[in-house]
């Protein structure tokens, strides 16, 4: 019983491992992503160190330095940080 | 009875006897031959032409391996007769075999060979945008957003290179040079990490770029 409770939980702890891990990666492109559109456009950031998903190409992004932009794309096609 | 006729003659009948006998021993042909010697040619003669011709052809080429067409023609041509009368006129034969052409196709090679035409390597040089283009939006080093933002940043560029091309911007060409290596910094510092070759290539092609941007033919292509 016990030994069948451990296998479980070990099995439950490394899907969750996994599972969790996945979203991470994209995560950590996105604050890179982030990073590299703030950096391009000239406003003063530093690095992005979260993001909130509004929409599709639509995110509130935290800086270390604290500033938060809302980076999207407008309906001209161009990219746009409004600061928060 | 005889005798004594001829002891009787008179003197006159015997000096025309002794004059007849005279004459008869000069007609009579000699008994020893003459050697008859003809007139020696003190000028050479020349040799035929047939034979001098190819060994004066081959003094002046350095092959005759080089100059088949001449010596083809010269071999056709017919030795002249030996006497004197035909040297003079022109043989049919000779009319009507020319000289081929002076310059052989082994010697025109050789003559292209020395003066090699100048061939301007366009093809090496020739910058392949479309493919630097493609890279760039394939490469997994950039995101989504960042390459609609550096999207927006070269058409704003290109913009202000069109105006100048049109004659509606006021600034110097050399002004433009400022925010077009902004630019390229900004790919390369992007690219330097994650896709060093394509990196290594916007170096290598940035004078290239700008001598398209530059020229108002090859910017009109863009």
């Amino acid at each position: 019983m016990k030994k069948s409770f451990q296998q479980l939980s070990l099995v439950f702890f490394l899907s969750a491992f996994f599972v969790a891990s996945a979203p991470a990666a994209e995560d950590a492109a996105l604050l890179k992503d982030l990073t590299s559109v703030i950096a391009l456009l000239g406003v003063p950031c530093g690095q992005v160190v979260s993001a909130t998903k509004l929409k599709d190409n639509d995110h509130i992004a935290t800086c270390n330095d604290g500033n938060r932009y809302r980076v999207f794309i407008n309906a001209e096609g161009r990219v746009v940080a409004e600061k928060k | 009875m005889f005798h004594t006729k001829v002891l009787w003659m008179p003197a006159p009948r015997l000096a025309v006897a002794s004059f007849a006998l005279l004459i008869a021993a000069c007609a009579a042909p000699p008994n020893a031959p003459v050697a008859v010697r003809e007139p020696s040619l003190s000028v050479p003669v020349a040799a035929p032409p047939s034979t001098a011709i190819p060994a004066a052809l081959a003094a002046r080429a350095p092959s005759t391996a080089a100059n088949p067409a001449i010596l083809e023609a010269v071999e056709h041509k017919p030795s002249p007769p030996p006497a004197p009368t035909a040297v003079t006129a022109p043989t049919p034969k000779l009319a009507a075999a020319p000289i081929k052409a002076v310059t052989p196709p082994a010697a025109t090679a050789q003559v292209v060979k020395a003066v090699p035409v100048p061939v301007t390597k366009t093809a090496a040089a020739t910058l392949d945008m479309k493919a630097l283009e493609n890279r760039l939006k394939q490469t997994n080093s950039i995101g989504f957003m960042t390459k609609i933002a550096l999207k927006n940043q070269v058409n704003d560029l290109l913009e202000q290179f069109r105006e100048y091309h049109r004659g509606r911007l006021n600034t110097p060409l050399a002004a433009l040079r400022r925010p077009y290596e902004m630019l390229l910094q900004k790919v390369l510092a992007l690219l330097q990490d994650g896709d060093p070759p394509l990196a290594n290539e916007i170096v290598a092609s940035r004078e290239a770029i700008w001598g398209i941007l530059a020229d108002p033919v090859k910017f009109a292509t863009i």
